[in-house]
Parts: C-alpha cells; sequence; structure tokens
C-alpha cells in the first residue's frame, strides 16, 4: 500500500527521553479452520513516530479503538512492536529480552482506568505498596518499609493511618490514589496514564488531575496521558497527539491543538464535548461524526479518514497515503488537503 | 395535569451497618414531551430515585418508606405488581449505563428487541420483527434488517447503546428514564447518542428523565434540572435558571468543577472533602462541611426544605452561607487533596 517514507517528526533516539520510531503493533487474527485463509490482521498501531520530552506530559487523545492503549502497552513492552523501534534514554527497549525488559520496568509504570480492577483486592495498602517498593529497593524490610509507604501515601493525599486497609474500603477517587501511589512506588522515570479518570465523577477527575499535574512537576516525572476526552487532556498535557486508526493525525504543543486544530478531526472532538451552557448548546452548530471509527482489521485506504470526514475526499486522497507534516511551527498534522484546509478555511488567518 | 408527579418519594437501604437514607425526600413533576435532568455526585441518591420509581428496588435491603410517585393519576408506588408490569417497560422505559451488561450476551438483538413489544400488544412475530428493524433504522444502525439478528457482541458499545436505545422506545412509551447513557461512551459517540434520543422524544412527544454526573450533558438537552446532593435536592428549575442563576453553593461549585470551563494553567477547582455519609443523620445543610462560601453561622437542625425563590426556580437554603459572595474568594484555601482526603476520612 505504501513504501516507507521518512518521518516529518524529528527523532534523535540518542538524546531524546523516549522515541518511538515508526512503530508497527499488529495482531493477527489466525487462519480459519477448514479453509486455511487468513483472518486478516488487526492494525491497532501502524506507523507512529513519536518523541517524549523528559519533564513533559504528552497526552494522547483518540476514540476507542484508535489504539492509544496498544501504543502505550507496545511502550510498556507488554506487546512487542511487530516492526519499529522504541528508545527510552537511548536504550532500545525493542531490542531487550524479555528478562532484560522485566529489570527495566521499574523504570516505566502504568496507571489504569479503573482502580478496582487493577488493585489487588485481596491485598491490603499495606501489601501492594510494599510490593511495588521492593522492586526496586528489595532490602527494605520491617520500620523502613513502612515509613516509604506512609510517605507514598501522604504523597498522594491518603491518610497513612489507611494502610491496613483493603482496596474496597476507599472510595473510587482514593482507590485511584493508591493506584497512583503504587506507580509511584518503584520511583519510575515515566508513567503511562490510561484514561486514569474516565471511571471518575467530574468532581472527583479534577481533584485526581491537580494531583497527577502536581506529581509530574514536583518528582520530575515524565507522563504519558491517555484519554478520550479533549477537555481533561487540554488541562493536563504540554504537548497533544491525537491518534486515528493507529495513526497521529495531530500533533502539537496543548494550546496550539487545542485552540488552532488543523485536522479536521481535532475539530471534532473539540465540539464533541458539550458544554455547559444551555444557550449555546441549543444553538450552536457542530460536527458530527457519522458512526463509528472503521474496523482497525480492513482500515480505509490513503488518508484514512475520508469515510467519516464530513468533506468529501478525492479519489486521490482515498488511495495515497497522507504525511505527518510541519504545518505550523512545532505543529503537525497530516497532510491530507481535505481535512487540513477545511480547518483553515473555516478559521481567521 | 403532569405525567409524573412524584412527592416526598423516601427509599432507604436496611443494612447491618445502619440505615442508609439513599433517597430522603424528594419532589418533582414532569410534562409530557419534557426532558429532566438530575445531576449529582456518585452516592447522592440520583439513581436510587430512578429505581424507586420502576420498583427496581432490591428489597431487602432496600424499602420504599414514603411518598408517592403519580404517574397518569395512578400511584407507582403502591399498585400491584401485575398493573406495574403492565406500566414497566411499555409506558416507561429505561436505559441503563453500561449496554454490555443490560443486554444479553446469549440472545439476538431481534428476540431482546421484540420481547416487549409481545408482551404488551398483541403482535404477531413477524410484524414485531419489522417494527424492531425499522426501531433500529430509526436509531441509525446501518443494515438493519441484516444486523437485526446479531448478537450483543458483534456490536460495538455505541451500537449497543443505540440497540438499547430502540428497545426502550419500541414500545413508544410516554416516559423514558435514562440513567448515565453516555457515561461509559467516547465523547463522539456521545454526541451521537444524545442526537438519537432528543430525536426520538421530539418524534414521539416522550418525557425523558436523564440521570447524569455531566452537566455538560444536561445543558444541551434539558428542560429542567434537579440538582441532588446527600439523597435531597439542593436545587431545582429550568435549565437556563439552573446554569445562569445557580444560587445554591454546591451548584456553583459543580459548575465550577467542570474542566472545559477552566483555564488552562491553573490548578483545576476541586470540591473539597467528599459527599455526606448519609448513613448517618444529617443536621442542618448536608453540604455546610464542604461549603465555599463564608459563613455567618453553623446550621443545626433538620434539613433546609426546597423553597420556591422565582418562577419555578427552587433551592434549599440554609440561610448561614453568603451565596452572593464571588467563589473565587475562597478557592485557595479550600483546594488541598490532603485536607479533602482528611476530612473524608474522619470516621
Amino acid at each position: 500500500m505504501s513504501e516507507h517514507v521518512e518521518p516529518a517528526v524529528p527523532v534523535d533516539p540518542q538524546n531524546d527521553f523516549l522515541v518511538l520510531d515508526d512503530v508497527h503493533t499488529h495482531f493477527d487474527m489466525g487462519k480459519t479452520l477448514l479453509t486455511r485463509e487468513s483472518k486478516g490482521v488487526v492494525k491497532a498501531v501502524d506507523g507512529v513516530t513519536l518523541t517524549v520530552r523528559e519533564g513533559e506530559i504528552l497526552g494522547l487523545v483518540g476514540e476507542s479503538g484508535c489504539g492509544k492503549s496498544t501504543l502505550s502497552r507496545t511502550v510498556m513492552q507488554l506487546i512487542r512492536p511487530t516492526s519499529g523501534r522504541i528508545f527510552l534514554e537511548g536504550k532500545e527497549l525493542s531490542a531487550l529480552s524479555d528478562t532484560e525488559i522485566r529489570k527495566e520496568r521499574i523504570n516505566f509504570q502504568m496507571i489504569f482506568q479503573d482502580p478496582y480492577a487493577s488493585l489487588n483486592p485481596r491485598m491490603t495498602v499495606l501489601d501492594t505498596l510494599s510490593e511495588a517498593i521492593r522492586t526496586r529497593h528489595p532490602n527494605v524490610k520491617g520500620d523502613a518499609l513502612r515509613a516509604r509507604v506512609a510517605e507514598l501515601l501522604r504523597t498522594v493525599g491518603l491518610n497513612p493511618n489507611q494502610m491496613k486497609r483493603y482496596p474496597h474500603e476507599f472510595s473510587g477517587g482514593q482507590r485511584q490514589r493508591v493506584a497512583i501511589a503504587r506507580a509511584l512506588a518503584p520511583e519510575p522515570k515515566l508513567i503511562i496514564a490510561d484514561e486514569p479518570v474516565s471511571a471518575l465523577d467530574v468532581s472527583i477527575q479534577s481533584q485526581i488531575l491537580n494531583l497527577l499535574k502536581r506529581l509530574t512537576r514536583e518528582m520530575g516525572l515524565t507522563m504519558i496521558f491517555i484519554s478520550h476526552d479533549l477537555s481533561v487532556v487540554r488541562y493536563i498535557a504540554d504537548r497533544i497527539a491525537v491518534m486515528y486508526l493507529g495513526r497521529i493525525l495531530e500533533l502539537g504543543e496543548a494550546s496550539d491543538v487545542v485552540d488552532h486544530p488543523l485536522h479536521i478531526y481535532t475539530r471534532a472532538l473539540m465540539s464533541a464535548i458539550p458544554r455547559p451552557d444551555p444557550t449555546s448548546e441549543k444553538t450552536r452548530s457542530r460536527i458530527v461524526l457519522q458512526g463509528d471509527p472503521p474496523s482497525p482489521m480492513n482500515p480505509p485506504e490513503g488518508c484514512n479518514f475520508w469515510p467519516r470526514s464530513p468533506i468529501e475526499h478525492d479519489e486521490r486522497m482515498k488511495h495515497e497515503e497522507p504525511i505527518l507534516t510541519e504545518i505550523r511551527p512545532n505543529h503537525f498534522a497530516t497532510n491530507c488537503p481535505f481535512c487540513v484546509q477545511a480547518a483553515a478555511e473555516t478559521e481567521p488567518a | 395535569m403532569a405525567l409524573l408527579e412524584v412527592k416526598d418519594l423516601r427509599t432507604s437501604f436496611y443494612t447491618r451497618d445502619g440505615v442508609v437514607r439513599a433517597v430522603d425526600g424528594v419532589s418533582f413533576s414532569l410534562d409530557k414531551g419534557e426532558t429532566l435532568g438530575i445531576v449529582g455526585e456518585s452516592g447522592s441518591g440520583k439513581s436510587v430515585t430512578c429505581y424507586s420509581l420502576m420498583r427496581l428496588i432490591p428489597e431487602p435491603p432496600g424499602r420504599i418508606d414514603g411518598g408517592t410517585a403519580m404517574f397518569d393519576g395512578r400511584d407507582l408506588l403502591t399498585m400491584s405488581k401485575k398493573e406495574l408490569s403492565k406500566i414497566r417497560g411499555n409506558r416507561i422505559s429505561m436505559i441503563f449505563q453500561d449496554p454490555m451488561t443490560s443486554l444479553n450476551p446469549f440472545l439476538r438483538i431481534s428476540t431482546q428487541l421484540i420481547e416487549s413489544l409481545r408482551l404488551h400488544y398483541d403482535v404477531d412475530k413477524k410484524t414485531a420483527i419489522n417494527k424492531a428493524i425499522a426501531a433500529l433504522e430509526e436509531v441509525g444502525i446501518p443494515e438493519a434488517a441484516k444486523r437485526v439478528h446479531n448478537y450483543p457482541h458483534e456490536f460495538s458499545g455505541g451500537m449497543r447503546q443505540r440497540v438499547m436505545i430502540a428497545m426502550a422506545l419500541i414500545t413508544e412509551p410516554d416516559l423514558l428514564i435514562a440513567d448515565e447513557p453516555t457515561t461509559a461512551l467516547d465523547v463522539t459517540v456521545q454526541a451521537q447518542i444524545m442526537d438519537i434520543i432528543k430525536k426520538r422524544q421530539e418524534d414521539l412527544g416522550t418525557a425523558v428523565i436523564l440521570i447524569t454526573h455531566d452537566l455538560g450533558v444536561v445543558a444541551g438537552t434539558c428542560d429542567k434540572v434537579n440538582v441532588m446532593y446527600g439523597g435531597r435536592m439542593m436545587e431545582s428549575g429550568t435549565a437556563e435558571q439552573v446554569f445562569y442563576e445557580a444560587k445554591h453553593p454546591y451548584t456553583r461549585s459543580l459548575q465550577k468543577t467542570i474542566p472545559s470551563l477552566q483555564t488552562k494553567g491553573e490548578e483545576l477547582y476541586t470540591i473539597p472533602g467528599l459527599p455526606p455519609d448519609v448513613s448517618k443523620p444529617i443536621h442542618g445543610c448536608a453540604f455546610y462541611p464542604r461549603c465555599p462560601y463564608p459563613k455567618t453561622g453553623k446550621p443545626e437542625g433538620d434539613r433546609p426544605e426546597l423553597v420556591e425563590m422565582a418562577d419555578g426556580h427552587c433551592y434549599a437554603d440554609c440561610g448561614f452561607c453568603d451565596s452572593s459572595a464571588p467563589i473565587e474568594t475562597v478557592l485557595a484555601k479550600t483546594d488541598s487533596p490532603d485536607e479533602a482526603i482528611e476530612t473524608g476520612a474522619a470516621e
């Protein structure tokens, strides 16, 4: 379909903190039982080139099924990429063996969407956090260990005398704080937060967002923050990458992407956010996308957004794959004229 | 006459650890074709209110302690099970948050879609299936005639929620109760689903009760809004009144927490503390411990009643806080997560 094109996003594996160089993660669906025909390949991540700078929060936005979770698991090396390379501080993670990656993994930790499912219900907070601390400091025991747990709990805004409790004794927001403490315990350099506030009430969301932002600043962490909600990402992220069907459609500083989106898909995501204002909400016109994202097993050729785009694409863009290009300084978007031009037209120059 | 008139509804759960007063005196009314939004945090009693109306509260431990819910002249809370089953799923339908758990994974969509039709009306299977196909087309499912025979797992989350809507509306009910219908969905799909509910409501003249914690969703769809907290209504009125002239400190705090309204770079506003524990008696205003406004005293005794202040705009005023003060003035000193947890965890 498309030859390998030089990525327009410059990468420097030796100096950048985290580098993804043309990463593909495909899932082979196997063969049918009788005819032995291939059932197809799900291209969950299909050529992502991205750098994450040290100390920044990169927001990764997209609808369900766009591959953002697969991408994060690929970075974690929980799923090995089909092709492409991933570097963390100059070390090629994708080339390490399973045993080596295990040792390396204390440097990058994950926070999941559902803190109830990601915490062991039969372990107290003390047990959970001790286990995580000992992945980096195997010899810490007794009072020293408890002191560390207490300190972690204080960091995430929990009361240290709650350390003997089980996850079910906490509310959703508190449980997410425990999950954050668990991720911080091995003193990682990189945290990947996969929809950490989607399961929480709006009022609790803000507390967790504030906490994550404060911790990244104070502890000098780097974070990839994954969400489908641009209104949340806009607040927490320094830069935003918009993902669609396994590819990055737009990448730039958070304020550029949110206030001056280049790609029509980003604008559609923005306009889908309900505004808490009855008058404007009842009258404003929105870009409502048609249907669900197409299946990544059979992605459309060319500019992969054309079947859902409100703007008709010509035959060329239905076959020719657009490239992520620097359209404004430090603001990248795929160079599909129909998707990007549309945004430019409606915006005052 | 109003389609639904709820008066002083009280629902409690009698657990080993005490009585949880989940709904503690809620009254509202709803006219034909109207949309009512019930907004509140988890545990505010918004879902229990609606489950009580449908008599879906598990008994025991739950019990409807009192109140009336007149639907078309008859009391939903006291009518016999037989009468109720004629109304439920026919004249009142419900959509739940998670379409995967509310559809039966073992049955084809067609079987589930026509169940209520066949139960409440004397229609043969073929007519019912045709109606089901039409219903799926109405909610925007492509190739409905083919898809109607699929199983739930063959649909995506957004599609499943469309099936739920089609199923709920197939009997053309007078009232649709939607419990967080879009919380599990992406924002783009959320916009589609809300459009479909709105459109079908206009076509059929259905009244809708929309339960949500997201004020943004309420703004675009609802005529009236009830704000619930600690099992009671704190404020109610038209959407315009509740959004533009919000009086109660809780409503105003809730509005401030919406991320899309806040300026980037600043710390997000959070309401300090945790929602009240409704298993313990609440004295005075339930929001008092978290109220960010300057106070002139501590409310004691009964919880303040919901009083009509202006045309249709009601709120429960404890009389001890100065809600005319701008909320920003008190932001700085209440915005510590540590403090928030500690007040909530002091048991």
